[in-house]
C-alpha cells in the first residue's frame, strides 16, 4: 500500500505536534514484517511552496490521509484554503483522517469530525475513518520518554491502518479514549488544573522568554 | 455593543444590516474584512505562552481584536466552501484564540480555556452560499460554548430581518 500523508497543520514542521505523531504512525505503517512492502510520502500545508506538488499528488494517489489539529471545533483556515482549491474527484479516491487536539476529551473533537465526512463527500472521495485522539498540546512542550509517552501509540495505529486501510475498526475507536471524564476524574483534574497545571504552564512560558503573567491583559 | 464582521466582498449585506440596525437604535460596529489584510492562525501559541493576549501576526486583525473585548455579539459574515465556511470566515475565528488563556478549567464535563477579559460576547453567523446548515448551527454553538458565551444562530444572508432581530 501507497499512502500520501498531508500534514495540514498550519504550525511549521519543526514545531508540529501532526508531524510527531505522523513520525510514530507511520513508523508502524510502514514497519518490517506487519507492513512490509508499505510506503508513503508526506507533505506539508504549511509550507505554501510544496502547494502544487501536493495538488498533483493528490490527483495522483487514491490512498490519502489527512492529519490535522482541531482548531476552533473544526479544520484550521489554512487547510480550508488549500482544500478549496481542490476539483472534485471521480475516481474512486479514499480519504482517512487524523484529528488530533490539546483538549483531552473525546466528545471535544466530535463536531470536527463530523465535517471531515461531509467534506469527503464533498470532494468527491471516499470516506475511510477518523482517528480521534485528543491530549497531544503537551508534545510540543515535552522531549525525550515524556514526548513518546504521547506519541507512541500513534504506531499501533499504523499497524491497524496497514492491516484495514480505514479508521473503522473497534481498536481505533478505543484509541480515542473516554468521551468525557467521571465527575471524580475532573475534579482531581480541576485541583491539578489550578496548581501544578498552571506552574508548568508558567514554567513553559518562561523558557519561551515570556515576562508577564499568562493572564495579562494587553488591551485592558 | 454588536460587532460584525464581513469576510465577504458583499458590502451590501452590511448595509442592508445597518439600514435594519440604525433603523431599532442598535450600535454596531462593522469591520469590511474582505478588504482587509488578515492571514491565517499559524498556531504557534505565542498569544497562550509568550506574548499572553498579543498575536504574534502583525496584520489587520489586531484592531478587530481590541474590538471584540469590549463587544456583546460578535458577529462573523461569510462565503461558504465544501459545505462549510470558506478559509476566509474561519480565519476570524482561529485568530480568537488570544481572548482566551492557556489555563484550562472545568465547564460542566468539559475542559476550556479561561477567558483572558472579563466580557464574554454572543456569537452568531450570516453565511452566503451552499452548506449544511445544521452543522454550521451545531459549530457555532460549540465555538460559544469554547468562550462561555451563547450562539444566537445561523442565519442566510437572504434572512437579514430574522438575524438582526437577535441583536439585543
Amino acid at each position: 500500500m501507497h499512502v500520501l500523508i498531508i500534514n495540514g497543520s498550519p504550525r511549521v514542521k519543526k514545531y508540529s505536534n501532526t508531524d510527531k505523531i505522523l513520525e510514530r504512525f507511520t513508523g508502524g505503517l510502514c514497519e518490517e514484517g506487519s507492513g512490509e512492502g508499505n510506503t508513503f510520502e508526506q507533505y506539508e500545508i504549511s509550507d505554501k511552496g510544496q502547494w502544487d506538488t501536493i495538488r498533483e499528488e493528490y490527483y495522483r494517489n487514491s490512498n490519502i490521509i489527512i492529519a490535522l489539529p482541531l482548531f476552533v471545533e473544526c479544520i484550521p483556515g489554512l487547510l480550508m484554503e488549500f482544500l478549496e482549491s481542490l476539483k472534485v474527484r471521480e475516481d474512486n479516491a479514499a480519504i482517512a483522517y487524523i484529528l488530533q487536539s490539546g483538549f483531552a476529551e473525546g466528545v471535544q473533537l466530535r463536531c470536527g469530525e463530523t465535517y471531515l465526512e461531509e467534506l469527503t463527500k464533498r470532494l468527491g472521495c471516499e470516506y475511510r475513518g477518523t482517528l480521534v485522539k485528543g491530549s497531544n498540546f503537551g508534545i510540543r512542550l515535552t522531549e525525550g520518554k515524556a514526548r513518546d509517552k504521547i506519541t507512541a501509540p500513534y504506531e499501533e495505529m499504523g499497524r491497524e491502518f496497514s492491516k484495514t486501510g480505514n479508521f473503522f475498526s473497534d481498536k481505533c475507536r478505543a484509541f480515542t479514549g473516554p468521551e468525557v471524564f467521571p465527575a471524580f476524574v475532573r475534579f482531581l483534574l480541576g485541583i491539578m488544573f489550578k496548581t501544578a497545571g498552571r506552574k508548568s504552564f508558567d514554567k513553559a512560558a518562561k523558557s519561551w522568554g515570556c515576562t508577564l503573567p499568562l493572564d495579562y491583559r494587553p488591551y485592558d | 455593543m454588536i460587532l460584525i464582521v464581513n469576510t465577504t466582498s458583499e458590502t451590501a449585506v452590511t448595509k442592508k444590516i445597518k439600514e435594519y440596525t440604525d433603523a431599532a437604535g442598535i450600535e454596531t460596529e462593522i469591520f469590511e474584512a474582505g478588504e482587509m489584510d488578515i492571514s491565517h492562525c499559524i498556531g504557534c501559541n505565542h498569544c497562550w505562552l509568550k506574548t499572553p493576549g498579543v498575536c504574534a501576526i502583525k496584520d489587520d486583525y489586531e484592531i478587530i481584536l481590541k474590538r471584540m473585548i469590549h463587544a456583546d455579539q460578535i458577529w462573523v459574515i461569510s462565503d461558504t466552501a465544501l459545505g462549510f465556511l470558506n478559509h476566509r470566515g474561519k480565519n476570524i475565528y482561529d485568530r480568537i484564540l488570544p481572548l482566551a488563556t492557556m489555563y484550562l478549567q472545568f465547564k460542566g464535563d468539559q475542559m476550556r480555556h479561561i477567558a483572558r477579559y472579563d466580557k464574554r460576547a454572543d456569537f452568531g453567523l450570516i453565511y452566503i452560499g451552499d452548506c449544511d446548515r445544521d452543522y454550521l448551527e451545531r459549530w457555532n454553538k460549540r465555538v460559544a460554548l469554547n468562550f462561555e458565551s451563547e450562539s444566537l444562530g445561523v442565519f442566510d444572508h437572504k434572512e437579514l430581518k430574522e438575524a438582526v432581530a437577535c441583536m439585543y
